[in-house]
């Protein structure tokens, strides 16, 4: 009781002080002093018009790659964590007819979306992030309804490797031909799609490093459902 | 105002209706499976209206394209599919982890169906009491 007592009154005062710092920051006032810059200039340079994506892959390219890395350590980490050396899936029941049938017809059209996501992330919301999301829900859709689903392991585990190296190899070349890593050398040098602002062929290599990321966080997502769901077996 | 527009804006209200009847179900309800049965059916059925009431209503405006209902008719068809799926699983997996029917009940065709089953097999398996402690 006294322990839940100074508790609340401890987080009372935080969120006094917390309330205090903000009131001193004025709200719906015009307060941009980078962000005017990235709206005026982030059709002309990076071709994208969702200006998020452009400054989360262009302009901030490099916090990208580190949540991809931090994205790739935890998976490595829950690897790692539940390692045995022989894991099966033990679950004892199957999904209702009504789950599993749903689930298959589902499935299809959720990946699909997930790769719609990622695809579009110069055009419309979300990106590379939400839509491999996406994909692992589809892949833990079929780990909920089906006791015996696995995924492909051999070709997940390959896949996210390949990703991961591909994106730093777009880097790379962005370094070679601009001078700095991940320079937009699709949009920037070869000015592919310049006059197709706000269709699918523009936005420079926003879609590639998006459908690089979306396949990275979906085969990862789904390794550590998959490592999550099973559990060990002994013999 | 054109006739578009009325209808989107008529098939909104229905639907916030049809949500407010679910909402009321939620808490007039006795049981699990009572509570589910309204909240899944008139949910489901107000988020139709409000949602290609919206693609129609946009239809109306001068803002509005095609666009607006093809996005809608395909959420709205997601959505009819998945609801009714997730309820099932919902309800199901209630009355797996045993909790009872409402004590007004008369009727549990499907704890018969279980215990003519164990009795084949021999095998018991936990199934909800009837009648309900509320």
């Amino acid at each position: 009781m006294l322990k839940r007592a100074l508790a609340i009154i401890t987080l009372l005062i935080i969120g006094y002080w917390l309330a205090q710092g903000l009131a001193g920051v004025p709200f719906g006032e015009d307060k941009m002093l980078v962000g005017q810059y990235y709206l005026d200039n982030v059709k002309e340079q990076t071709g994208a018009v969702n200006a998020v994506t452009a400054v989360v892959v262009n302009y901030r390219g490099f916090d990208t790659l580190g949540e991809v890395t931090v994205l790739f350590i935890a998976s490595t980490g829950v690897g790692a964590l539940l390692w045995k050396r022989k894991k099966e899936r033990t679950a004892e029941t199957q999904g209702s007819i009504v789950l599993t049938t749903g689930t298959r017809l589902l499935v299809p059209f959720v990946m699909l979306f997930g790769a719609y996501i990622f695809i579009h992330g110069h055009l419309t919301p979300g990106g590379g992030f939400p839509g491999g999301a996406t994909i692992a829900t589809a892949f833990l859709l079929l780990y909920m309804a089906f006791v015996q689903y696995e995924i492909p392991h051999k070709a997940f585990e390959k896949i996210e490797g390949a990703v991961g190296m591909a994106y730093v190899l777009v880097g790379l070349i962005g370094l070679a031909i601009g001078g700095y890593f991940l320079f937009d050398w699709i949009w920037q040098t070869w000015s592919f799609g310049t006059e197709n602002i706000g269709r699918l062929i523009s936005g420079g290599f926003i879609p590639i490093i998006y459908t690089i990321i979306g396949l990275k966080v979906g085969t990862e997502l789904s390794g550590i459902i998959d490592n999550m769901v099973k559990e060990e077996v002994n013999e | 105002m054109s006739a578009l527009t009325a209808i989107g804006e008529v098939l909104v209200l229905l639907g916030t209706f049809f949500y407010i009847l679910s909402a009321l179900g939620l808490i007039r309800m006795p049981d699990v499976y009572n509570r589910m049965q309204t909240a899944t059916k008139s949910a489901t059925l107000g988020s139709l209206g409000v949602i290609i009431g919206v693609g129609i209503w946009a239809l109306g405006t001068d803002f509005g394209s095609a666009a607006w209902l093809t996005k809608t008719i395909v959420i709205a068809v997601f959505l009819l599919l998945t609801n009714p799926i997730s309820a099932h699983a919902l309800i199901r997996a209630a009355y797996k982890s045993g909790i009872p029917l409402w004590e007004g009940s008369v009727v549990d065709k499907y704890r018969e169906h279980i215990d003519a089953k164990t009795t084949e097999t021999e095998t018991p398996e936990e199934t909800p009491e009837e009648g309900g402690e509320e």
